[in-house]
């Protein structure tokens, strides 16, 4: 027998699971300074979600004052530097994320508003989640629609939450019903399928140069091959041309482009941080540069897990998370909570300080972003959906102050997010169980 | 609706077409008295099949049946249905098997003539862009390295069951990859240092049980993963590990020490103790995030190809003290928790310190030589880079086709170096069109025949991506430049040749996965609840044995017919358990017989079944007559149905007493606009009810009762479960072996059967015949056919 049993047994490892991930871009592609895909007069829309698990101690969270405030609550005063660009809504619900298993069903229903279908197996069923209707418009101009990112490094397949896959407590993001998009956490893998191996802006540039002469080069070889042809398979060969001439255009726009600048040493990361504070911190330089760059402007991002255990020494909170959210309004815990909350939200500032300190187009990046931090999970300790912790930061700061909306009946979760979609240009009537939008954002 | 409307002409015509039947009774077996095919197709056919019935059927009576060969496209259909007595319908009169045969043979003699009269080789595209598949192999071959492409370029769209058919587009984004992937593999080939330190994390699937132990690892480990990455030069490496973790985050399995080892090439590079996190009194506080931290390692690895192994030290083959049998799967913490330590990830990324290129398989493949002083270097370039592209572009090149790839090498040559020079020449020949595509020309002399013999060169690709899905290696391509290819007896033994060297696997993971369906095993994902034993390993299993088998019949010389009925598979502990086969032990795969001891699973022979292919014709939750039907008709027989019409409602699912497969599905039984097609695939279906939606034999239904595995095949025949199923499938072996030869000529060719390739067809099966079927003799057939050697122009 001929067969050699390496040969023929299967690969022993794979590359992730799932959906097909997005292969990474030319690295060629990625401009020696940064991208000024828009013109100054119309800067593009950038929206983006930053998930938080476990709700919130929401007396700590809510702001004291209602309407234009000027000072944010405990767990948001990490904010206060781009209060101008804070709105904070209280008392939004997601009625569809109430389930059996409502970590797993908080998580997938805080994008999507939409009920899971419980079943542990391959037939899951969600809708279509909010970050991913925006991408099909303001994403298809971009190199990646949309990007999904954690900072989780594990992946559960089966029954997650008393019966619910692992898809709906694994992933955010959806783009189909049946088509979760699962996130990557490996600031490496990122880096890599943004910018390929990365590198000095003059290395950048001659990989650039080589890549253009090659396709000179393939140009004048298929118009020689063409010649040798019949007429029916000229025409195919002009469509190869016309595939070549336009990657000539895209290296030539990407060479051609002056800016503010990327990094003029695109570093790659190598490792995962050890602790908890760099890699988020890694991940969310990332988000900045992929921002830069123009190569996506639509971005997800799961900071923890529903029924996540990690722990926060570093802020005195040695308890793991998911134990000490049921707090049983025990005061100790719900103070730690709390501290936990704006540990997050810290996290999450320090991304936002450097949205602002770019300027796109007749502003800042951050004047032209619009990010949502929140939870799909109100009260931790009984598992509600009411009254979640949200908060949207960026748009123009037209007036002093941040808003705080609150609201005496429960309004949906999706009212925020067709709003958010109207307010990147993707003007719909409704979304999941959506009943209007959100006016005051609207005039912001 | 056709089905409808025949069941309305066959009423009213049930009176006339009695009447003549029992007017004309069963003719005398004698030459004077033989009915001519047109008396038959008068008797039998033309009742419904005729041009004022308006149930949209091929009307047999417009078309002249004494001249078959004025319109091949009509009679060849009809063979196919009279071959697999399909037709008439088992439910209305038929002649006996005599006539069958004679109106048969009759149409084909007329047809092979009318043939070879006025030839039609068909016509493959112009151009064919490689498949993911033929990439991988293509780079593999030209340069001997072995990467995972599938990140790198996209896979292909399928048609015809096979990704290889004209697949003609380039679209800007694909030619980007190209662009990336051709970085990305010349840097890898040439081995020049990489600029910054890269890597690959390596993820294993979540289903994968880790309880037990791993093929390629050593005896005495379990779990853990033999991971083989292509170290880019010498250097230091970093090597870390994960864990799996619950869905909570906790370190699956860890209730005490275990021993983790890794190793490079079997040599262990260093041992790890992973312990459950301490518990300090007082505090409920576990630190799960450190566990892993530690995990990690550095070593001066040299460049090449290694096997990178991450595995446990086994603790103990005692069996698990439960009251209920144990599942073999573990992986959900709910279902079946992991009982030990299991690795998520491996990271290996580098090199930290370039220690120099090395010697890789890859840098002795191109470096055919090597420049001695600087004057030397421009014609060992022009010599490395020759070699390169001939192999590459399949055919011999010209001073014109180096001209560009050389001067790139000389630009960069003088910047960084000479292996920086054939890097970039490399990376250019990566991206020609005459790589990536294989192009067959018509001559330019074609006013007198437009059909012509293709090229030997364009022969060797064709011979090359059928058996090996590559490029012709330097022996094949020498004889084709030298034009001797076509010499019979050269290209005889040329295909024996490839058939032995080991890249004619190539039949078996490309060929018969996709006929085979095996592609769909990675996306069954069945319904954890019901079939809660099911991992990653089962569907690797599953693949395993099916790929195993195939190339069992392949390479030893066996009977295509074996495919259906050789009375062995092959099996390891967990796939055995699985069918519940006794005495088999170990994660290795070996022949297992039916026989002796063994002899009451012999039902199991044969490709129908393997559980691979009987768990992808299912549903996550059930199993689906209609599904196995369609694939028995579309793969087995050669005869797909007709697709669905649209707005099927979908299955009521069962909801109070729990109904049998079968009586779900009378519906299809009862409404005429069903059962035209569903009487064809679900009596297939039904015999195959004894397996369920994950391949396991059962005797009984869900609610107790005995399950009916009465069923059929469109021929009429009945009989009773997998058994009878085989037997009258092999009843018809000419039925299964044109499918067969059908499916491999679409997958040789690229391109979908017509009917105009029919007489080829049958000429290789009967050729076959004198070579007992073999499987080798339908691909010798087909190499030696007029479609694959020739074509016919625009």
């Amino acid at each position: 027998m001929i067969i050699t049993k390496k040969a023929l047994h299967r690969r022993t490892f794979l590359r992730g699971m799932g959906a097909a991930v997005a292969l990474p871009l030319l690295d060629a592609m990625v401009p020696p300074l940064s991208a000024m895909a828009q013109t100054a007069a119309r800067p593009a829309s950038r929206l983006g979600f930053v998930y938080i698990p476990m709700g919130s101690n929401i007396r700590q969270w809510t702001p004291a004052a209602t309407g234009r405030i000027s000072e944010l609550s405990p767990s948001l005063s990490s904010l206060a530097p781009f209060m101008d660009h804070v709105t904070v809504l209280t008392n939004l619900e997601n009625k569809n994320a109430y389930s059996p298993g409502n970590h797993a069903t908080a998580n997938s229903a805080f994008l999507s508003a939409a009920k899971a279908k419980l079943t542990e197996g391959g037939d899951y069923y969600l809708g279509t989640t909010v970050d991913q209707i925006a991408a099909k418009q303001i994403g298809k101009d971009t190199a990646l629609p949309s990007l999904e990112l954690g900072t989780d490094l594990l992946t559960t397949i089966g029954d997650c939450d008393n019966g619910f896959a692992c898809v709906y407590q694994n992933n955010l993001s959806w783009s189909s019903p049946t088509t979760p998009l699962p996130y990557e956490a490996h600031p490496r893998v990122v880096f890599e399928r943004l910018f390929g191996d990365g590198g000095t802006a003059a290395q950048r540039r001659a990989e650039l140069d080589k890549n253009r002469s090659i396709l000179d080069w393939v140009t004048q070889d298929m118009a020689r091959l063409q010649k040798k042809l019949g007429a029916p398979d000229r025409a195919k060969v002009n469509d190869y041309l016309d595939a070549v001439r336009e990657v000539e255009r895209r290296i030539q726009r990407a060479s051609e482009q002056e800016g503010t600048g990327l990094p003029e040493d695109l570093q790659r990361p190598v490792g995962v941080p050890a602790s908890w504070e760099e890699h988020v911190k890694l991940m969310f330089d990332l988000q900045v540069l992929a921002l830069q760059a123009d190569i996506t402007r639509v971005i997800t991002f799961q900071m923890a897990r529903e029924t996540s255990n990690r722990t926060y020494p570093q802020i005195g909170v040695p308890d793991a998370h998911h134990p000490l959210s049921h707090h049983t309004n025990n005061p100790e815990k719900l103070m730690r909570l709390a501290k936990v909350n704006a540990y997050h939200v810290l996290q999450f500032a320090y991304f936002i300080e450097k949205l602002k300190a770019l300027p796109d187009g007749d502003g800042t990046l951050l004047d032209h972003s619009l990010f949502l931090l929140g939870s799909g999970m109100g009260n931790p300790d009984v598992h509600d959906h009411i009254n979640l912790p949200i908060v949207v930061v960026g748009g123009a700061a037209k007036t002093r102050g941040a808003l705080h909306l609150k609201y005496e009946q429960p309004v949906a979760l999706a009212n925020l997010h067709l709003t958010l979609l109207d307010k990147v240009g993707v003007r719909l009537d409704a979304f999941a169980d959506s009943n209007g939008k959100i006016e005051e954002m609207l005039s912001l | 609706m056709p089905c409808r409307m025949k069941i309305a002409a066959g009423i009213a015509l049930l009176a006339f077409v009695g009447a003549s039947h029992a007017a004309m009774q069963a003719p005398q077996r004698s030459a004077s008295t033989v009915p001519s095919p047109k008396a038959i197709i008068d008797q039998y056919c033309i009742g419904c099949h005729r041009q004022d019935s308006s149930a949209g059927l091929i009307p047999l009576d417009a078309y002249d049946i004494s001249n078959p060969g004025a319109h091949p496209e009509v009679w060849e259909k009809v063979i196919k249905k009279l071959r697999a007595r399909m037709m008439p319908p088992p439910n209305r009169p038929r002649p006996d098997d005599g006539v069958y045969n004679g109106v048969v043979s009759y149409l084909e003699t007329a047809l092979d003539r009318a043939a070879l009269a006025k030839p039609n080789p068909g016509r493959v595209e112009t151009f064919r862009r490689l498949t993911q598949t033929e990439y991988h192999n293509a780079i593999r071959d030209l340069l001997a390295v072995d990467l995972d492409v599938s990140s790198l370029i996209p896979s292909d769209d399928t048609s015809q069951g096979f990704d290889n058919i004209t697949s003609a587009t380039l679209s800007p984004t694909l030619l980007e990859r190209y662009l990336s992937a051709a970085q990305k593999i010349s840097r890898l080939a040439v081995g020049n240092a990489p600029r910054t330190p890269g890597g690959e994390t390596f993820i294993l699937p979540a289903d994968l049980t880790q309880e037990d132990h791993v093929d390629d690892l050593p005896f005495g480990t379990r779990g853990g993963s033999a991971i083989r990455y292509t170290f880019p030069v010498n250097g230091e490496y970093e090597i870390q590990i994960r864990l799996t973790r619950d869905r909570n985050e906790h370190v699956e399995g860890l209730t005490e020490a275990h021993q983790m080892e890794v190793s490079i090439d079997d040599e262990r590079l260093q041992m790890f103790t992973v312990a459950p996190p301490g518990r300090p009194q007082g505090t409920n506080a576990v630190r799960d995030d450190d566990i892993d931290i530690g995990l990690h390692l550095r070593a001066n690895i040299k460049a090449g190809p290694h096997m990178v192994g991450v595995t446990f030290l086994k603790k103990s083959s005692a069996l698990l003290e439960t009251e209920r049998q144990p599942y073999q799967a573990h992986f959900n913490m709910d279902r079946h928790p992991r009982i030990q330590p299991a690795v998520y990830s491996v990271s290996i990324t580098g090199p930290f310190l370039f220690g120099g290129s090395g010697e890789t398989p890859s840098r002795s493949r191109i470096f055919s030589c090597r420049p001695v002083k600087p004057a030397d270097e421009d014609v060992c370039a022009r010599r490395i880079v020759e070699t390169l592209a001939r192999r590459a572009y399949r055919r011999p090149v010209t001073g014109q086709d180096l001209e560009v790839p050389l001067a790139l090498y000389k630009g960069e040559n003088a910047k960084n170096g000479f292996d920086a020079g054939i890097e970039v020449a490399l990376r250019a020949l990566l991206v020609s069109p005459e790589f990536l595509f294989r192009v067959e020309q018509d001559p330019a002399n074609l006013e007198a025949n437009p059909v012509y013999r293709i090229s030997d060169l364009e022969l060797a690709s064709r011979l090359s991506f059928f058996l090996w899905s590559s490029i012709p290696d330097d022996e094949l391509l020498d004889l084709a430049i030298r034009g001797r290819l076509r010499d019979p007896a050269i290209l005889d033994r040329q295909v024996r040749r490839m058939l032995a060297d080991t890249r004619s696997q190539a039949l078996t993971t490309n060929f018969a996965d996709q006929w085979l369906s095996l592609r769909k095993l990675p996306g069954i994902i069945p319904d954890v609840r019901l079939f809660p034993d099911f991992d990653e390993n089962l569907r690797q299993a599953f693949r395993t044995e099916t790929e195993l088998f195939f190339d069992s019949i392949l390479h030893e010389n066996r009977s295509a017919l074996d495919l259906l009925r050789a009375d062995y598979t092959y099996l390891n502990e967990r796939l055995a358990k699985h069918y519940g086969i006794p005495n088999v032990y170990g994660s290795q795969f070996r022949r297992v017989e039916f026989r002796d001891g063994l002899k009451s699973y012999s039902n199991r022979r044969g490709l129908l079944g393997q559980g691979s292919i009987l768990t992808v014709t299912s549903y996550a939750n059930r199993t689906s007559p209609v599904l196995r039907g369609k694939w028995i008709l579309s793969n087995v027989l050669g005869m797909p149905p007709p697709q669905p019409p649209p707005n099927v409602p979908p299955l009521k699912e069962n909801s109070g007493k729990a109904l049998t497969m079968r009586e779900r599905m009378t519906q299809h039984r009862a409404n005429p606009a069903c059962s035209g097609c569903h009487q064809l695939m679900d009596p297939i279906g039904f015999s195959l009810e004894n397996f369920d939606a994950v391949g396991r034999w059962r005797a009984t239904n869900e609610d107790g009762s005995v399950v009916d595995s009465s069923g059929g095949l469109p021929d009429g025949s009945a009989f009773t479960g997998i058994e009878g199923l085989r037997s009258a499938v092999l009843n018809r072996p000419e039925v299964f072996l044109t499918n067969l030869t059908e499916k491999l000529m679409t997958y040789a060719l690229g391109r979908g059967i017509e009917y105009s390739d029919a007489p080829a067809i049958r000429r290789i099966v009967r050729d076959a015949g004198a070579e007992d079927d073999h499987l080798t003799a339908l691909i010798g057939g087909i190499v030696r056919s007029s479609p694959f050697q020739m074509r016919r122009s625009k």
